[in-house]
């Protein structure tokens, strides 16, 4: 009953309403420009947040990532660029669509079939994110350690291509976050026997840097590329169609969902998995897939959004992100004093449900927005890079100089720009080093808790490991990742697959 | 649209967020270099990290830090070995696609940013470096780009400066007494 009232908590403040209005409004412009994205727009934002209260500011982000994980399917559909790589699929199908001139229809089916997987995602939260919280209870520390390892691991492996760039970034993250003096003995850790680094480096800094002003560098070199005029018709879908595609959003729903929940898996991964789901089921496409299928659409898109509730189930339990959007919102509601884990529901049962509250009413305004407006949307997208660009920078640098009134945050931010920059370029992945900043503390500290419950014998440790079965099931998830990106893995594969053939 | 594809794709359409350039078997100038910069960075830094508290017992708080930067240093020596044979992007330079001038450029004023904040103050800092910045891009005239600087600059400045109550340094423009007119006025109208 008391979830119930948290819940509507929401509706008994305008204020709050307004604010999620604004996020998701704000969130689908800024996922649809070409070059601005949501884990931008989220990791500035926090930094401007920081001084308001708690529920405000959950508000504004729970809106923009929402809207956010919507908008970047507009630029995939109407320019073939996925404003956000959970969109990445929808362009497959979605551009064909828009060069046929059904542009519109295209946008119409996909908002409403965000809006069905985002409401998906968010009761499988509600109902499930209780019970893992009180499973959660029962995790020793050395589990919280896998978890944090495994979560590292599948982003630096699952997002991108390569697992060793994805591992250096994952580590390089945490090295950062070991910064400064070590809370627990007081020692020096990376200071370089300089004062100021004593106190650590400011992780929204490095995220403001990784993604705003290293995003916003690569875009300079697309500065003078002219933005496309798409000509857009009727966009509400009629009935019909939407009955016509239910059963196939209701399955990729429970993928997103799923893939969403797992530690290091989010939007793009869940929205690849269903579309190639669809191509398996779907006997008679409406077109044939890649050339404009309407099931191909549907797919990708019910899938994101259904993946952002699931995205919280772990965020909110277990105070592991999902993701680079997740990280940063963990981060936030860091800054704001709450303390994401299993001890989150018990302590502030309020707050997870004021939270699910705010992602079913962002959800409710990415339908409203969705639907309407296209004129405006069309004005915005088509604004001058040769603008924008230089905006996002000062936008940055602003953020980064709020959080602590501190101009060696400013620098920080410039020098974690560059160096972003050349991790774009060179095919690093700059997720997992977020993750790994956010998760740093939760590593080290969890690690010696368990290494002193074992008084620091490696082989108690392991015995530990291998005779619960969820720290052996975490284990062995650890192991199979690595195994699988040497070629032990490739050849065993190739032996298998060969036997299969043969 | 193959998911796979990490080449030029993101480089040039302006795909975002965090998805990695770089091309699966070839190199691009300047990635080897890189990855030899990281090797020698990580080994560094595992030196430091040895050094935080040695290998005095396994809950000492070098051990995490010595443990990543392990890591850090071998997958960078793998990731050197493996770029090393990888044959260059024919197509690309340094100068032209990694390292633009203009990019340069873009940092430079960035730094210029940072060091004329505190001393001369946020809105004649951010007008000075958007009206450069724009007139840089878009290469239109300067009352054009002084213009749309002023707009913006006024927008982001009522967003932040009074909605969002961000300090920013005031430097030589008397911010706080600006404000304290705009209230009083407000009270004097209601």
């Amino acid at each position: 009953m008391d979830a119930i009232f948290a819940i509507l908590t929401i509706f008994t403040q305008p204020q709050l309403l307004i604010l999620v209005g604004i996020g998701t409004f704000a969130g689908i412009y800024i996922g649809a420009i070409p070059g601005l994205s949501v884990t931008m727009a989220v990791s500035i934002l926090i930094s401007f947040t920081f001084s308001w209260e708690v529920y405000p500011a959950i508000s504004l982000m729970v809106g923009i990532y929402m809207g956010g994980v919507y908008g970047g399917s507009r630029t995939a559909i109407l320019l073939n660029i996925p404003g956000a790589p959970s969109a990445i699929a929808t362009a497959m199908d979605g551009y064909p669509m828009a060069q046929r001139g059904e542009a519109g229809q295209a946008i119409g089916v996909t908002t409403v079939m965000s809006f069905f997987g985002g409401l998906i995602g968010i009761l499988v939260l509600a109902l499930a994110a209780p019970l893992v919280s009180d499973f959660a209870l029962t995790f020793q520390p050395r589990d919280y350690m896998l978890l944090a390892v495994l979560g590292i691991l599948l982003v630096g492996s699952l997002s991108t291509g390569s697992l060793v760039k994805g591992i250096f970034a994952g580590a390089l993250g945490i090295a950062i976050g070991a910064v400064g003096r070590d809370p627990l003995t007081f020692a020096e850790r990376f200071t370089f026997d300089f004062k100021i680094l004593e106190g650590g480096i400011s992780f929204i800094a490095v995220m403001i840097g990784m993604f705003g002003i290293s995003e916003a560098l690569q875009q300079l070199h697309n500065v003078d590329k002219a933005a496309v005029r798409q000509k857009i018709s009727k966009i509400v879908p009629s009935f019909g169609t939407i009955r016509k595609y239910l059963p196939l959003s209701l399955q990729t729903s429970s993928i997103g969902v799923v893939i969403g929940a797992l530690p290091g898996t989010g939007g793009d991964i869940a929205a690849l998995m269903a579309y190639d789901h669809a191509k398996r089921v779907t006997k008679t496409p409406s077109r044939p897939f890649g050339e404009g299928a309407m099931e191909g659409l549907v797919a990708p898109e019910t899938a994101n959004n259904a993946a952002v509730g699931g995205a919280f189930i772990p965020m909110m339990t277990l105070g592991i992100p999902g993701d680079a959007v997740t990280a940063i919102m963990i981060g936030a509601l860091f800054i704001h004093g709450l303390n994401p884990g299993p001890m989150l529901m018990i302590d502030q049962p309020d707050m997870f449900w004021f939270i699910v509250g705010a992602l079913l009413m962002a959800n409710v305004f990415m339908l409203i927005f969705g639907l309407t407006g296209i004129r405006i949307f069309t004005k915005i997208v088509e604004m001058p890079r040769a603008i924008i660009i230089p905006l996002i920078f000062l936008l940055s640098i602003v953020g980064a100089y709020a959080v602590n009134n501190s101009i060696t945050d400013v620098y920080w931010m410039l020098g974690f720009g560059v160096f972003g920059y050349f991790m774009r370029h060179y095919g690093y992945p700059l997720g997992p080093v977020i993750l790994g900043v956010i998760l740093s503390r939760l590593l080290d500290d969890n690690w010696r808790r368990a290494i002193i419950s074992e008084r620091e014998d490696l082989g108690r440790f392991f015995e530990g490991v291998v005779t619960s079965p969820l720290s052996l099931t975490l284990f062995i998830a650890v192991i199979l990742i690595f195994v699988s990106q040497t070629p032990i893995w490739t050849r065993a594969k190739s032996r298998l697959f060969g036997k299969a053939v043969s | 649209m193959d998911p796979e594809f990490r080449g030029d794709a993101d480089h040039h359409d302006g795909t975002s967020d965090a998805a990695p350039g770089g091309y699966v078997n070839q190199r691009r100038p300047g990635e080897l270099g890189f990855a030899i910069f990281l090797t020698l960075a990580s080994l560094y830094l595992l030196y430091d990290a040895y050094n935080i508290s040695g290998f005095q017992a396994l809950s000492a708080p070098g051990a995490i830090p010595m443990a990543t930067t392990f890591v850090m240093a071998i997958s960078a020596v793998i990731i050197v070995l493996r770029t090393a044979p990888l044959p260059r992007v024919r197509s690309e330079t340094f100068r032209k696609d990694i390292l633009p001038v203009l990019v340069i450029a873009f940092i430079g004023l960035l730094i210029g940013f940072g060091i004329l904040l505190k001393p001369l103050g946020f809105l004649p800092t951010a007008l000075l470096f958007l009206t450069l910045s724009i007139k840089l891009l878009t290469r239109k005239t300067w009352p054009y780009s002084l213009g749309v600087s002023v707009g913006s600059l006024v927008i982001i400045w009522i967003v932040f400066r009074v909605v969002f109550t961000v300090l920013l340094p005031a430097g030589i423009v008397p911010e706080a007494e600006f404000l304290q007119l705009l209230r009083n006025l407000a009270n004097g109208g209601a």
